[in-house]
């Protein structure tokens, strides 16, 4: 049974990767709006956090991260998260990435979903789209 | 003369960036009976392909496109 959950050949499945966090604000909204995009056009939409990742999805960074733009004004973090789980992308996270960072799943936004390793493979080989950050 | 196209509802995505008309025209499009005709006005310079591919992916047609006062304009009929 994979993660995925559609069994309609016309929805497309696109898997996401994100592996950059607090770090590199200027990476970590790009995955979230074309995530958003993919869900718009009636896609099956998942975001897989790895590696720094789960930054984007533990809870207060939502507020603390802050996309920067040119001549100020940058928008945060939570913003392109919020419109991405509104269109029902899925936020998924792997428990090692999380003891890199000492997180827990109750740090973890409202949501966020565990799979292993093999789970995200199985997921890989299903989708129409792999694309990763 | 182009014929005119009859609009059931009007969605005004003026001064939003990518992907916000997307979002709002799936939403929107969804509010629509089939057979309906959602007309969306954007001013995203990126609207015109992103409106085509949004069509092609979700099987919604596309009727028009077209540019008016330096506006992007779409005619878009709901098909399922």
């Amino acid at each position: 049974m994979s993660i995925w959950k559609t069994n309609d050949p016309d929805v497309k499945k696109i898997l996401y990767v994100q592996t950059h966090g607090e770090a590199d604000p200027e990476r970590t909204a790009t995955p979230f709006f074309l995530a958003t995009a993919a869900a718009a056009m009636d896609n099956e939409v998942a975001i897989y956090f790895t590696m720094n990742g789960p930054q984007c999805v533990a809870k207060g960074n939502g507020e603390k991260i802050v996309i920067p733009r040119k001549g100020g004004n940058g928008r945060e973090l939570k913003f392109f998260i919020d419109q991405a789980v509104e269109m029902g992308v899925r936020l998924l996270v792997c428990q090692p990435s999380l003891d890199l960072h000492g997180y827990t799943m109750d740090d973890m936004i409202e949501g966020v979903e565990m799979i292993g390793g093999a789970a995200f493979n199985d997921m890989a080989c299903d989708a129409d789209a792999v694309i990763g950050f | 003369m182009m014929d005119v196209i009859k609009e059931d509802q009007v969605l005004d995505c003026s001064g939003m960036l990518c992907p916000m008309p997307v979002v709002k025209t799936s939403k929107a499009i969804k509010t629509l009976e089939v057979g309906q005709v959602l007309k969306m006005i954007a001013t995203d310079p990126g609207a015109p392909p992103d409106m085509e591919a949004w069509s092609r992916q979700t099987g919604n047609e596309l009727l028009r496109s077209m540019q008016d006062e330096g506006k992007f304009v779409f005619y878009i009929r709901r098909v399922k």
